[in-house]
């Protein structure tokens, strides 16, 4: 019996073990180690200077930083305000009752997903180019568009916009649409009886409904597009683009990680991402909360 | 609580782990075992890294004549890979090919840190001794020597010229030998511009010269002919100068207002080399490893172009500029460094490579010596006949210098930054001459400067007293 409850005791953390090992060695050193190296200078670890704050101090002052904090707030602002609305109205589209080949729209909305970030950027870099791409040709036909419309030059975020939105919006609809297919019937019902209208259903029945699903989304197009590098840094060939159009926060990152090197500056900019995606993360879970209650109320 | 209480709430767990869980565990512990016990395949010999398909293709016969123990394994890996295992390699210590062959902006980064840690060998007493300094042409060694010490023997020269359409520019009975200046360029050529009407857009269907304002590839070539660049010969920040004042607003005034000149045809990309094919453009900066690139990608340009110098910024100026470059080092680490020498200056320094790098890549030799083989003044039927060879080795020595700074890609990138903000300038203020684009060029080179010099301040394994690069911030120029 005492072997026993000896046993008992200690299984939690046999049974634990793997994963405290793995975090701590993956999770926590890394992260330990990274506050320490965003207060230093490093050429290697032979060469390392202790610099204090001075990185997040240049970082604050150099405009190029606030360049990708604009450029990035760009995106997030196409990704929530242009790709989320789109995505509610298709899966809204397939949510109609009595539409046919719903499962095949689906999957064809759904396809861009399956395509890797790299290919996106790759098929859309040849589709923007000035004169010969796709994108310029079409509408120089349908209504004299600018063959020289300088996409991947002067347009970058609403060139990526558009391609992210491609991509994703068949990702988010599918969330949408699960969500969707739960909203309760009978409530839709009582309030088609009292009287509302298709608009008022929405606003008043379906949207408090899906609420916690579209925080969700809201927050992960949040989160992905904060980290938004692979898209820009394919599409304009490794660089951040013409007069650094295309610069996101990640990759001012990479660029002083690891085109100049400077790894200490490089984790001091991955702190001030972290602590923006944090407060972006409260923020949104006080606004949410404080509608729920209201909603609730 | 009694025992038999806290077994009816929480089982102890008696039963051993299943058959699955038994199996996953047997399997991780024999491969691990396996890989710690099994022996790796070891690299045997000396072994040397590129990142050039038509490197590897040109050393691999010329290596095989040689003898066994002095032969090199030559790994081919891409740029960013090369790069990466390089500055791992030099940074943490870990291993190395010891013949490493970096080109200019992969080679700059192994300069960040203090001399001292430079992960290359010094050869700047062997290049004296053996009198190779005098060999190669001088302007070669500048980008692999970093506060006065050479870390790499030079591949190239890389003089750049105008290739330009032949069957266009002489059936227009327009002789090339007469233009000298861009001045003379744009007087002559412009006719060729509208002889072929608008496009559906309302603009000309062809352009003088393949330029824009973002190709900080181009800026920078057209910097260094006209005597700018970004640092001076003692690796100092040299950004907001006349001369680059002067340069970026010419480039502005080629590609933007009345007198644009200029258009994109982007080099490396199916939709550029279909422009250049159809004549959009009529003439295209060529450095002489271009030569080779064209005549794969754009097989239908053979026997229509031709080239010739730049057109000198001013009369007697230079007519030819410099764009890439690669060199072969030794790593700091290597055993052998003595026997690896002899291996660099066997293969770098030798008249069959001089010989294969012109006719298979049509890459001109340093070594001034090989200068005279008549490879070079064979004619070449893709460029109508020309002997282009000999077009190229009578520029090299003109080639400008140009210095190895880790920030020069930070430079290159600021400057163009300012070029595409002046080109702004002039659309936004309808101002398109270069006169009137120089006084907002200078504000914006000036901001340039700063930027880098700032971020050069942040190093500090680059601030000592001995450093070029220890100057107060916002000053210079």
């Amino acid at each position: 019996m005492s072997s026993a409850h000896s046993q008992g005791r200690w299984a939690p953390w046999v049974l634990l073990a793997p994963f405290l090992l793995v975090s701590a060695t993956f999770l926590v050193y890394p992260m330990v180690q990274s506050i320490a190296l965003s207060m230093q200078q490093t050429f290697g670890p032979a060469h390392q200077e202790f610099v204090g704050l001075s990185n997040f101090g240049h970082i604050v002052a150099d405009p190029l930083f606030w360049r990708a904090v604009r450029n990035t707030l760009v995106f997030t602002a196409g990704s929530v305000f242009i790709q989320i609305p789109l995505a509610l109205g298709l899966a809204l589209l397939l949510d109609r009752p009595g539409l046919r080949g719903r499962a095949f729209l689906r999957t064809v909305f759904f396809a861009p997903v399956l395509v890797g970030v790299v290919f996106v950027a790759m098929i859309f870099g040849v589709m923007f180019e000035k004169r010969t791409g796709l994108v310029n040709q079409a509408l120089h036909s349908a209504i004299g568009w600018d063959l020289d419309f300088p996409w991947l030059q002067r347009y970058v975020m609403p060139a990526l916009i558009v391609a992210s939105l491609w991509q994703y919006v068949g990702f988010n609809m599918v969330y949408f649409l699960g969500a969707l297919q739960n909203v309760r019937k009978e409530l839709l019902e009582a309030a088609t009886i009292d009287g509302a209208g298709p608009w008022r259903r929405f606003i008043h029945v379906i949207i408090p409904q899906i609420r916690p699903v579209g925080t969700f989304v809201v927050l992960l197009s949040i989160v992905g597009s904060f980290q938004l590098f692979e898209l820009p840094y394919v599409l304009l060939n490794g660089t951040a683009g013409p007069d650094n159009r295309g610069l996101t926060i990640v990759m001012y990152l990479y660029q002083m990680g690891f085109d100049q090197g400077d790894l200490g500056y490089a984790s001091a900019v991955g702190w001030l991402l972290a602590m923006i995606l944090i407060m972006f993360t409260v923020l949104q879970r006080w606004l949410g909360g404080e509608s729920g209650r209201r909603a609730a109320a | 609580m009694s025992d038999a209480g806290l077994s009816n709430k929480r089982p102890a767990i008696r039963t051993p782990a299943s058959l699955g869980v038994w199996t996953v565990a047997a399997a991780a512990v024999l491969s691990s075992v396996a890989m710690a016990v099994l022996p790796g395949e070891a690299a045997s010999g000396v072994q040397m890294w590129t990142f050039a398909r038509l490197h590897k293709q040109l050393y691999d016969p010329i290596i095989a004549a040689w003898p066994a123990e002095a032969r090199p394994q030559i790994t081919l890996m891409s740029f960013p890979a090369l790069e990466r295992r390089m500055l791992q390699g030099f940074l943490a210590e870990s291993p190395t090919a010891e013949l490493i062959e970096a080109e200019r902006r992969v080679a700059a980064r192994a300069f960040v840190g203090p001399l001292e840690s430079v992960g290359f060998v010094d050869l700047t007493d062997r290049l004296s001794a053996e009198g190779l300094l005098e060999q190669i042409n001088a302007p070669s060694f500048g980008p692999w020597t970093s506060r006065g010490r050479i870390f790499g023997l030079p591949h190239d020269v890389h003089p750049v010229m105008l290739a330009y359409r032949a069957d266009i520019v002489e059936a227009a009975g327009i002789d090339v030998a007469a233009i000298e200046t861009w001045d003379d360029f744009v007087r002559l050529m412009s006719p060729l511009m509208h002889e072929r009407g608008a496009d559906p857009s309302g603009k000309p269907s062809r352009y003088l010269l393949n330029l824009w304002e973002d190709k900080d590839d181009f800026i920078e070539l057209l910097l260094l002919q006209a005597g700018g660049g970004f640092f001076d010969e003692s690796e100092s920040v040299r950004i907001a100068t006349d001369v680059n004042a002067r340069v970026i607003s010419t480039i502005v005034s080629w590609c933007h207002g009345p007198g644009r000149i200029a258009a994109d045809a982007p080099d490396f990309t199916a939709s550029g080399n279909q422009l250049k094919a159809e004549g959009y453009v009529l003439a295209a900066f060529m450095p002489d490893w271009m030569c080779n690139i064209w005549k794969n990608e754009i097989p239908q340009l053979a026997g229509k172009v031709k080239v010739m110098p730049i057109p000198a910024w001013e009369r007697g100026g230079r007519r030819t500029s410099v764009w890439g470059g690669t060199m072969l080092g030794i790593a700091k680490t290597a055993a052998n460094q003595d026997e690896l020498w002899e291996i660099v200056k066997r293969l770098y320094i030798s008249p069959e490579l001089a010989r294969s790098m012109y006719v298979e890549g049509d890459i001109v030799t340093p070594v001034r010596s090989f200068w005279g083989d008549p490879v070079f003044d064979a004619p070449d039927p893709y460029f109508a006949g020309q002997r282009k060879g000999r077009e190229f080795i009578n520029l090299a020595p003109d080639v400008p210098l140009r210095t190895s700074s880790p920030y020069n890609t930070l430079a290159k990138l600021r400057v163009q930054t300012a070029v595409i903000s002046l080109a702004a300038y002039a659309d936004s203020t309808g101002k398109f001459t270069p006169e009137e684009l120089e006084p907002r060029a200078m504000e914006l080179l000036r901001a340039a400067e700063k930027q880098v010099r700032t971020q050069i301040g942040r190093n500090v394994f680059l601030s000592g007293p001995d450093s070029p690069h220890a100057e107060p911030i916002g000053g210079g120029s």
